[in-house]
């Protein structure tokens, strides 16, 4: 392996030349070629030639002032701060060989130096959601296929104590895998945020959330939150030198999880039981009204917030009509199924159409999504919700209300509350309503498609 | 000759950043290095002032360019840990002092500031900075470790 670096630093007296001294250390101890420019304040040194750049397999910028960037564009770049490089060389050598190829469209170094004299390292919100996310989708996965394999043996067989089937279940659904996705989606976007001490506020932010059934826009919110409230924390509360050791054991732990949870009771949970109010009497209200428009609103409430409050209303109100329609099933019912099982499947058909607009990991994850849909888990809609909401929310929600319209328009029936294609049999009109999931999935994997950016240059935004 | 025994100490009593570099540039004073220690010590302040010397691993380079300093010098001390407003937010107890006359527009200092912070990153330097036991010594380690002087 061949990597150069680029070191800099304000004054360019000692900061420069640490790192540049630790850089060459951790490539030596790795067995790979360095080479280090040094842009200190004896001038260049060490300069990097066209021809070696050329060469390189990454590039390491570990500068807290601007350098010319043009000649690395196509490169493996990777932008750090000085201290980063005296602090953790090691492990910068393996980012920057994993690291994004540069584009110098996006915005120079000179900018960013400009605009933000001391940031560290870029930052960004899509950073922090996908680190998250990433941490996330093996919980979806796991948990969503051990509830697919519980339905196998019947819809309802989990309710059977002691049965592989509750078992199952119990691994699988919310007070197993499932009730974990949000604390950990949220721990791991506050750990990008604020590194480890983010974890625990993170996580314990995230936990509430699904308390307050705020589901992953909650979780989402839970985990932003803890983050930002630990760094502020460690800006803001300077203790005596005597003192500082119960920082990072008591003082930061107790305080953000505190102001994290009690922000989420206070300022999120009343809004989240209101919108779930206010979204049941709306659906009461709607019993009368044109059965396609209904499925249709149906729809956009169940790919919304995939269990948060406009979902559970949606839900809640499907599962109603079944007591009611004792028998015969229910036309809502179905449509509420049919609408939550299009995310999934939407989402497993785009990262098969468009791979260069997920990431490696999404697509694998995509291929479980087929299961989780067929499976009417709509959860498994999550990861890619998460890591991009704006774009992919309104795609989901699209795809579920042309299914939840035209499950109505066919009068489609189910006789049962979950299931996915296990429950088919219960189904009423099946080729109608097997038509509507298909339609819905294919319009939501296109306007996936159109929505959603390419991977490569979501990154780079985010810079 | 830019460090002699005369600007070393080993046990500096100094309890914070300011009198510490007012004992280093005394030290200098005495040795013919400034003719105005205050002059000189108002320069390594304000270059503190702009961002700290300290660079991590108990290790502070302070350093001024004045009119007031006659030669290029070095001056080392080793202290009770110091707070110096470190990024690894370690106390320092490790300090060299650098002083450069103004008009000396040479890179030299700058040099050997580069190569000991280079040698800075190297646990062993630091080790025997913090171990040695006379002035002699610490000379004669400096002196032998390369840093361009």
């Amino acid at each position: 392996m061949k990597i150069l670096a680029v070191t800099a630093c304000p004054t360019g007296i000692a900061h420069t030349y640490m790192a540049a001294e630790a850089l060459e250390e951790a490539a030596k101890k790795k067995g790979y070629d360095i080479k280090v420019e040094t842009r200190g304040s004896v001038g260049v040194e060490n300069e990097l030639s066209d021809a070696e750049i050329k060469e390189a397999d990454a590039i390491i910028l570990a500068c807290d002032t601007a350098v010319p960037m043009e000649r690395f564009e196509g490169k493996k770049l990777l932008n750090v701060s000085v201290s980063e490089a005296i602090k953790n060389a090691d492990d910068l050598i393996d980012r920057a060989l994993n690291a994004k190829v540069y584009k110098s469209s996006t915005k120079t170094q000179e900018d960013i130096s400009k605009t933000e004299p001391m940031k560290k390292e870029p930052t960004g919100v899509y950073k922090h959601l996908m680190n998250g996310v990433s941490y996330m989708i093996p919980f979806v996965v796991a948990g969503g296929i051990a509830i697919a394999i519980s339905f196998l043996f019947g819809y309802d067989s989990a309710s059977n104590e002691g049965s592989l089937a509750a078992y199952l279940m119990a691994i699988g659904g919310g007070n197993g895998a499932f009730g974990l996705m949000i604390p950990v989606l949220a721990g791991y976007i506050a750990y990008s945020i604020a590194d480890r001490p983010g974890l625990a506020p993170g996580m314990i932010g995230g936990m509430v959330a699904t308390q307050i059934n705020a589901g992953f826009l909650g979780g989402l919110v839970a985990g932003f939150l803890a983050g930002y409230i630990v760094l502020a924390i460690k800006k803001y509360i300077k203790l005596p030198k005597n003192l500082q050791g119960i920082m990072p054991v008591l003082i930061i732990p107790v305080l953000s999880s505190l102001s994290t949870g009690l922000l989420l009771f206070y300022v999120i949970g009343k809004p989240v039981a209101a919108i779930n109010n206010g979204m049941n009497n709306f659906l009461m209200s709607m019993s009368g009204a044109n059965a396609i428009i209904l499925g249709a609103i149906l729809g956009l409430m169940m790919a919304v917030d995939m269990g948060g409050p406009i979902n559970k209303a949606a839900y809640a109100f499907g599962t109603a009509t079944l007591t009611a329609a004792v028998g015969t099933g229910s036309e809502i019912m179905a449509a509420v199924m049919a609408a939550g099982m299009t995310p999934p499947l939407g989402i497993a058909l785009a990262t098969i159409l468009f791979k260069n607009k997920f990431t490696k990991a999404e697509i694998e994850a995509g291929k479980a999504c087929w299961v989780l849909g067929a499976s009417f888990i709509t959860e498994g809609a999550i990861p890619f919700a998460a890591a991009d909401p704006i774009r992919v929310i309104p795609s989901l929600m699209i795809g579920s209300a042309i299914t939840g319209a035209m499950s109505m328009a066919f009068k489609a029936t189910l006789a049962v509350p979950h299931g996915g294609i296990f429950v088919f049999f219960a189904v009423e009109n099946l080729v109608g309503y097997i038509i509507s999931i298909a339609v819905g999935t294919v319009v939501t994997a296109l306007v996936l498609g159109v929505f959603k950016k390419n991977v490569a240059e979501l990154a780079a935004q985010s810079k | 000759m830019l460090i002699n025994e005369r600007l070393i100490v080993l046990d500096s009593q100094s309890r914070d950043r300011d009198e510490l570099i007012r004992e280093l540039a005394s030290l200098a004073y005495k040795d013919g290095k400034l003719n105005d220690i205050d002059e000189y010590i108002e320069a390594v302040l304000k270059r503190e002032s702009e961002y700290s010397t300290a660079v991590g691993f108990g290790v502070a380079i302070p350093h001024g360019k004045s009119d007031s300093v006659v030669e290029p010098f070095l001056a080392f001390a080793r202290a009770k840990d110091i707070d110096w407003n470190s990024p690894d937010d370690k106390p320092v107890d490790i300090v060299f002092l650098i002083g450069v006359p103004e008009k000396d527009a040479g890179s030299l200092h700058l040099k050997i500031l580069a190569n000991l912070s280079r040698k800075l990153m190297k646990e062993d330097f630091r080790n025997s900075l913090r171990n040695i036991k006379t002035n002699e010594d610490l000379l004669d380690f400096l002196n032998k470790s390369e840093l361009g002087f």
